[in-house]
């Protein structure tokens, strides 16, 4: 049997009070959302922290919010609910699908948006889907708040820039402008509970339905010690009409904007390979999606 | 056509409600007065010799209670097969696998007992370690057993026929290789258990298992206490396909535990103690020679395996055996040559796994045939219907197949699939494969050697006639044999479904060896059936005698007696049952004399009415070395279509329709028998696509989760079309026969066929990850520039 280490456990009902008892506790607290990574770590003798702070009495960090031009979400929203939010279907389909993808029905019932994220594990699921849509998270502490570009986040595997004393409470993501498209691939083994072998999430913005594209974003999951962006594949793209041809090159690129790694889900030559054909696809697939005009 | 009330029939599993509602109690849901915890302390080596162990500071924790190693266990050998019994309780002198048994301690909980044996303190020098086949039978390589200096734990070679006679006659021969991967059980519920020994000096061992019979067998064994004294009990168990038919290390541990500390003692294994105990499918490596004549006659098979079988030997001596016995047939082929060899390394020893050693010979072999088909520009299906054998054939290897429908089966998907309309005219991408398979219904010899009952069955008719309570040592293990042994008590005895109440699963109960080599249905079955008909007999008698009428003008149907010859006068009867039962709420309110007013008439009459069957198989063939694995009073068989999607640039497979036609001789419950069909394809859908244990270069698993050891999701599996055919065998009890293994053995293969299909390349090495199909797809890219 795997047991869990004897801890203290707090259910705040206040964010206030949250990040007092994390100031004061200092980095012998860990903040619990669904508890889907930590305990089993905590399981595992991985971890063993003496306090666990739970943010799941926190109302407001279970709603998602409309704000001027950008949506913010509460870092406690499971899952399961993202994908069920009408704003999140139709405004950020890719999020939305990711989260479709993301573990199963038990996992999606429990794991949250901010988990998924803290987290910073090379193949998560929601990573690459929010960078490509330029979310940034608010970063929440005692004496401070602060808010950084996903981009900036992660530092390495289960590394970010979070700081001890930190909440991440939101996510905020912002409005898409129109003839925008994007996709998520993920390629697993099976169809379910999977963790990806390689993920590709890309977004492209057009000026109008048959004209260039003004604004490309693809990011590739589980192919470097963080999800990244494939610069040189996104660079390639702005200012240019979309085609096959254009789409082909730019996957291409994709190839080598990345540094995968032969581990026991997959080798480098077989990651690099489905980088290319991931980001074809997914960038044929966010065209159809852009082309299809005006967001209300 | 036969009339059954109760079998044949669609009935609800007897353990569905409890199982649904989470009423089932499985062995780690139990718990005992003053119960102690244990947990064992397992080798972090492969390979290294014990120096010394050190259990000073353990006994210093406040909490244990006790500590055992060799030295308090002593060193009998034990095992599966009597021939190689090459496991002690605790290693002694040396480790041979990671997660090798050293120590097991016993504490007032969990938290201390884990704490207690992280205190032992254990000195090791490590050895070379083997983690490959072919390293271990190299020259010089280092022993991993002491008795078996070139690390061969058995080797097997057979010859029928003459292969080299046969092919001379062939006009194409052709020679393929295949390879599978370690894989594991991954039952959903891991090996726990709870012994209790008592102040009288019984024992009794609650625990997850296959074979109480066995585990009792070794318990007295190893621990040397009578059998007698022994009571094995299964509560619910939650799957075991081979890994847990035999006795684990836990049992033992728990067993010697509660001894000598006096109390019940409980035990269970984590996830990755599934995998490191494991026992599951080997890695095989095949190579087979065949030999057809230019009309697709098949002549001859050359059949040379590699087993890679851990340290240690389990049920592996008979994996051997059935890894080239089970190629004898469905195809009528006359000659046959074997040479197999199971080799020791340092990981988790395997053993027996859902279609034991046939699963991967059988897949190898009909990827084969489908490749000789296509040289012979044969359709697959007519190319094997052309091979096929029928009722009443012996294989070359003395495998008699007293009843198969292995044509009916194969002609059945052809049919349900719509084979004639896709094969050949599906768009790149698309596939659809097809393949055969036959497998024991019940080993036809114990484990060990013996004359034993292979099951016995005991009948008790409560007082008031009205429950009829089956005594089984049968193992329901979740396939179904309580609700299978309960319909054919009912049936045999003439009395409703819900009339039986089944107790199952406990030696006291009587012998039965257990749920493997898919056996209980016919074995088990047919004691059973004995049982129920010794007490109609006794009950018809008395009423013969009451009514003064002849036995054989009188039957038991649906819980009523029926008199052949026109009515019988039975008022005397019923006034004497009314009698009896005075102010009881509930009579039988039937005009007609009910099964219940008679069992209570010939209680009166004769005391406690009992019954009991027994059963052994009669006189099985072949007097040849290993004869004994193989044989079966018995065979099934099935046929398998499945169709697939290949993405050409990814490699991903997906399976979109499974057909499959299995002659189970008759379905005794039509909706258990379709379970087990969809079940043994799931299996073999994850043994084709992505189960394997993995080891990192130090021999350490580096997948022991249901995370990275993927089985199928409900997402992965297709609809898959069950066709049950009947044959109706001779040897099984109201024509039965398996169906729990049988149906995985065309699973994989047909997998194979249609990957082929989709894509025009062959995957010889399992499983087949999108990565593999990608490679491959490239290497024949590569070939045609």
């Amino acid at each position: 049997m795997l047991l869990l280490p004897k801890f203290d456990y707090y259910e705040p009902k206040e964010l206030t009070e949250a990040c007092r008892l994390l100031s004061e506790t200092g980095s012998k607290a860990k903040i619990i959302a669904g508890g889907t990574d930590i305990l089993v770590n905590m399981k595992k003798g991985l971890i063993s922290p003496k306090v666990l702070v739970s943010l799941g009495r926190i109302s407001r960090l279970s709603e998602v919010e409309r704000m001027n031009k950008s949506i913010t979400i509460g870092s406690h929203l499971i899952i399961a609910k993202l994908a069920e939010f009408d704003l999140i279907r139709k405004r950020f389909s890719i999020l939305a699908s990711a989260a479709k993808v993301l573990g199963s029905p038990l996992v999606r019932n429990r794991a949250t948006i901010g988990g998924n994220i803290v987290t910073a594990r090379p193949a998560a699921d929601l990573p690459p889907v929010l960078m490509a849509l330029g979310a940034k998270v608010k970063l929440k502490s005692r004496r401070s708040e602060r808010e950084v570009a996903l981009d900036d986040f992660f530092i390495g595997p289960g590394a970010t820039v979070i700081k001890p004393d930190e909440i991440l409470t939101r996510v905020i993501i912002p409005e898409t402008p129109s003839y925008t498209g994007g996709h998520y691939i993920k390629l697993g083994h099976r169809k379910a509970l999977e963790i990806a072998i390689v993920a590709v999430a890309s977004k492209i913005t057009l000026n109008k339905p048959d004209g260039v594209i003004k604004d490309a974003k693809i990011v590739l999951s589980a192919v470097a010690p963080k999800a990244v962006h494939a610069k040189s594949a996104e660079e390639v793209l702005i200012g240019e009409k979309p085609s096959a041809k254009l789409f082909e090159e730019a996957a291409s690129l994709a190839m080598n904007d990345c540094k995968p790694i032969t581990d026991i889900r997959g080798g480098v030559d077989y990651r690099q390979a489905m980088v290319e054909i991931l980001t074809r696809r997914t960038l044929s697939f966010a065209w159809k999606e852009a082309k299809k005009g005006k967001k209300q | 056509m036969k009339q059954f009330s109760v079998i044949n029939t669609r009935l609800p599993r007897i353990d569905a409600h409890a199982k649904v509602t989470g009423d089932a109690q499985y062995a780690a849901d139990l718990s005992m007065p003053n119960m102690l915890y244990g947990a064992l302390l397992q080798s972090p080596f492969a390979h290294a010799k014990i120096l010394n162990i050190d259990i000073s500071k353990t006994k210093r924790l406040v909490g244990v209670k006790d500590i055992i190693t060799a030295k308090e266990a002593g060193l009998i050998k034990y095992g599966v097969s009597p021939a190689r019994y090459d496991e002690t309780l605790f290693c002694d002198k040396k480790v041979r696998y990671i997660g090798d048994e050293i120590a097991a301690v016993a504490a007032v909980d969990i938290e201390t007992a884990l704490e207690a044996v992280s205190l032992i303190k254990v000195d090791y020098e490590p050895l070379p370690v083997i983690l490959n086949v072919f390293d271990a039978i190299k020259e010089g390589a280092p022993a991993i057993h002491d008795d078996f200096p070139n690390n061969i734990c058995a080797e097997v070679h057979q010859e029928f026929g003459n292969v080299e006679e046969g092919f001379k006659q062939s006009d194409y021969i052709r020679t393929d290789k295949f390879v599978n991967k370690k894989q594991d059980g991954a039952f959903l519920e891991p090996q726990a258990c709870i012994a209790v020994y008592d102040l009288n000096e019984n024992l009794t061992l609650y625990t997850s298992t296959q074979s109480p019979h066995y585990v009792q067998r070794t318990v007295a064994m190893v621990l040397n206490i009578p059998i007698g004294k022994i009571r094995v009990v299964q509560p619910y168990v939650g799957g075991g396909f081979g890994p847990k038919a035999a006795a684990n290390s836990i049992e033992l541990s728990a067993c010697l535990l509660s001894k000598r500390t006096g109390r019940p003692v409980k035990m269970g294994f984590t996830r990755e103690q599934v995998f490191l105990h494991s026992r599951g499918r080997h890695q095989f490596y095949h190579e087979l020679t065949t030999g057809v004549k230019k009309d697709g006659t098949i002549v001859a098979l050359k059949n040379t395996c590699y087993l890679d079988g851990g340290a240690y030997a389990s049920f592996g001596i008979a994996t051997v055996y059935y890894a080239g016995s089970l190629l004898g047939g469905p195809y009528k082929l006359a000659n046959m040559k074997y040479d197999g060899y199971r080799v020791y390394t340092n990981k988790p020893a395997c053993g027996a796994q859902r279609g034991h050693g046939g699963v991967v010979a059988r897949a190898a072999w009909e990827q084969q045939l489908d490749i000789i088909a296509e040289e012979l520009g044969m359709d697959p299906i007519e190319f094997r219907l052309k091979n096929i054998m029928q009722r009443g054939d012996v294989t070359c290897n003395d495998l008699n197949m007293s009843s198969l429908g292995m044509r009916e089966s194969l002609e059945a998907v052809r049919d349900g699939s719509g084979w004639v309309r896709k094969k050949g005219k599906l768009p790149k991408g698309k596939g659809i494969g097809v393949a055969c398979g036959f497998f024991v219904s019940g080993a036809g010899y114990p484990i060990y050697r013996s004359e034993t009952f292979h099951s016995t069955a005991m009948i008790k008719l409560s007082e008031d006639g009205g429950t009829v309570d089956l005594f089984t040592a049968a193992a329901e293990i979740g396939q179904g044999s309580d609700t299978i042994l309960s319909m054919i008590a009912a049936e045999a005895l003439g009395v409703r479904f819900e009339d039986v109440k089944i107790h199952s699963g406990n030696t006291d109960f009587g012998v039965d060896l257990g749920a493997y080599s898919s056996r209980q249905t016919l074995m088990s079955g047919h004691a059973v059936k004995q049982a129920a008909e010794n007490v109609k007999q006794q009950v018809l008698e008395v009423l013969s005698k009451k009514l003064n009428t002849p036995l054989e003008d009188m039957d038991i149907k649906d819980g009523l007696i029926i008199f052949k010859k026109g009515p019988v006068d039975c008022s005397s009867l019923k006034a004497s049952y009314i009698k009896e039962h005075r102010g009881w709420a509930k009579f039988p309110t039937e005009s007609q004399l009910t099964f219940q007013e008679a069992a209570r008439i010939a209680y009166l009459e004769k005391g406690v009415i009992v019954g009991s069957g027994a059963y052994k198989p009669g006189e099985l063939g072949g007097k040849y070395k290993g004869a004994a694995v193989g044989t079966s009073p018995a065979y099934g068989c099935s046929a398998q279509i499945v169709e697939v999607t290949v993405d050409m640039e990814t490699g991903e497979v997906t399976v979109d329709n499974m057909t499959d036609a299995h002659d189970c001789g008759l379905a005794i419950n039509r909706m258990n028998v379709e379970g087990q069909m969809q079940g043994s394809l799931s299996m073999g859908l994850g043994e084709a696509l992505f189960e394997e244990v993995k080891f990192d270069k130090k021999g350490k698993i580096e997948n022991p989760t249901l995370g990275e050891y993927r089985i199928p999701t409900a997402l992965d599996m297709p609809n898959v079309n069950t066709i049950i055919i009947e044959s109706n065998e001779p040897n099984g009890p109201f024509g039965a026969k398996e169906v729990g293994e049988g149906a995985i053995m065309p699973t994989i293969p047909a997998i194979l066929n249609a990957i082929y299909d989709a894509t025009g390349v062959r995957i010889k090495e399992l499983p087949v990850t999108a990565e593999r199909i990608y490679h491959a797809l490239k290497e024949k890219e590569k070939g045609k520039e």
